[in-house]
């Protein structure tokens, strides 16, 4: 088969994530608080799925995201296979049918997305001490957030795949 | 063995054709993904929009009848202070028509106000925008400038067949001219990024050095017609201290920008009548 049907789940997942954090950060604007809640979308696509499948799955969260956020289109597309892509290298040494090395991992992402995007589109404010303030309430915030909706993200994920009679674990490994 | 070796490469190998791949594609395939994937997550948010209407809809229902009277009252004095103003403004317009006649002056730029819902506010670090709910349907230009009552907002960057996007005034990307009120000279006004606490903030710089502003008579920064995007005299913010700039001949200072820059539900958009046409001045 072209395309696992998890993919389009763990698509469809992304979707609903980055819609309900958007309408989270418009409800809140007039607060310093704005949810970076990225990490999460790229954790499970590399390690329950196939490449292909992977890489289809991804690519199309990227754009996306891409559409839904200010940054340059492509940028978020570009940084998800980034970080797919080492996800793979090391999908041999996770279990993801727990949450515990899921959630660590979406931390760990999400701190490597917001520094790649201080470090693409930041750069001429960086001697603004303002600047630096919001990303690091942004900073806080999102991580804070992100121990209770990783959990929650994980489980509705594989929640569907039970919902839509699909295989709950990943593919068997080391097989790419 | 060797192809599992192999396999585990994949990966990287797939991102790098993606890389080489986006970087050799034509601009006009990459600005098509984008509004493809833009125009298909829209009526998500439109759809949010018009329930947030409902939602307020049925909440105004539950208001009794006399607080509704009350309401209506007001409505009903508002209504005819407007009246009389906008009475006062045709006379006053008919007046500038007269005098620009006399001294046969060009025709100044006339607007048309397109009033648009705010359906996403999406304000960070690293960027400060606002998504409304018209777009094309409703003719709107990209570059238009976006209004409030409280002054000007920001400048549409980006149109789309429902939906348009706005740069917030006080973004790190946003820069106008601009003129202190009362005094015809130009300055330039950009924004700065934002810490998120306290109210929104922006930058004025190439002010004259005999210009004083404190925080008892705070200097009010307005548009100026230079640019020709925004009317001139719409509020920006106001300015209370200048310091030397950089060079030592101009002066910069801090703008405070209206906090209700951050709340925004309704906008309006200035759509011009007789937009200018560059190709048609050239020699």
């Amino acid at each position: 088969m072209l395309l696992d049907q998890r993919a389009i789940i763990m698509f469809g997942a992304n979707a609903l994530l980055i819609y309900l954090s958007q309408l989270i950060n418009s409800a809140m604007s007039v607060w310093p608080v704005y949810l970076f809640l990225l990490g999460p979308m790229v954790v499970l696509p590399a390690l329950y799925l196939r490449h292909q499948s992977y890489f289809i799955c991804t690519l199309i969260t990227g754009f996306w995201v891409d559409a839904t956020l200010g940054a340059p289109f492509g940028f978020f597309t570009s940084l998800f296979l980034v970080a797919g892509a080492f996800m793979f290298s090391i999908r041999i040494r996770v279990r993801p049918e727990h949450n515990y090395h899921p959630i660590l991992l979406a931390h760990l992402l999400n701190l490597f997305f917001i520094a790649a995007l201080t470090l693409g589109t930041g750069r001429e404010y960086f001697g603004v001490a303002s600047f630096w303030i919001q990303v690091l309430t942004t900073l806080f915030c999102s991580h804070l957030a992100l121990l209770v909706v990783a959990p929650w993200f994980f489980n509705l994920e594989r929640q569907l795949f039970e919902i839509c009679h699909l295989e709950t674990e990943p593919e068997d490994l080391p097989r790419l | 063995m060797a192809k599992r070796r192999l396999n585990k490469y994949k990966p990287v190998v797939a991102l790098g054709v993606f890389l080489v791949a986006w970087w050799i594609l034509p601009l006009g395939v990459k600005a098509f993904l984008k509004a493809s994937f833009t125009e298909f997550q829209a009526p998500a948010w439109v759809a949010s929009s018009y329930l947030d209407d409902l939602e307020g809809f049925w909440a105004r229902r539950m208001h009794s009848k006399r607080e509704l009277e009350i309401a209506g009252q007001e409505i009903a004095r508002a209504k005819s202070y407007y009246q009389f103003n906008a009475q006062r403004a045709e006379t006053l317009q008919a007046e500038i028509r007269r005098l620009e006649s006399i001294l046969d002056l060009p025709s100044r730029r006339e607007y048309r106000y397109e009033v648009a819902r705010v359906i996403r506010r999406d304000l960070n670090a690293w960027w400060q925008q606002l998504i409304l709910r018209k777009g094309r349907d409703y003719d709107i230009p990209e570059g238009a400038a976006v209004v409030f009552a409280g002054g000007v907002v920001g400048r549409i960057v980006e149109v789309n067949a429902f939906t348009s996007r706005v740069e917030l005034i006080s973004s790190p990307k946003f820069r106008m001219a601009a003129q202190f009120e009362g005094d015809p000279r130009p300055v330039v006004y950009e924004g700065l990024p934002q810490s998120g606490f306290g109210d929104p903030v922006g930058r004025v710089s190439d002010a004259p050095q005999d210009l004083v502003a404190t925080t008892k008579e705070p200097l009010r920064l307005v548009s100026t017609h230079l640019g020709g995007t925004f009317p001139p005299g719409l509020a920006i913010g106001k300015v209370a201290w200048l310091e030397p700039g950089g060079t030592g001949i101009f002066q910069t200072g801090e703008v405070m920008l209206d906090r209700d820059l951050l709340s925004l539900h309704e906008v309006a958009v200035l759509i011009p009548l007789n937009p200018i046409e560059i190709d048609s001045h050239a020699p």
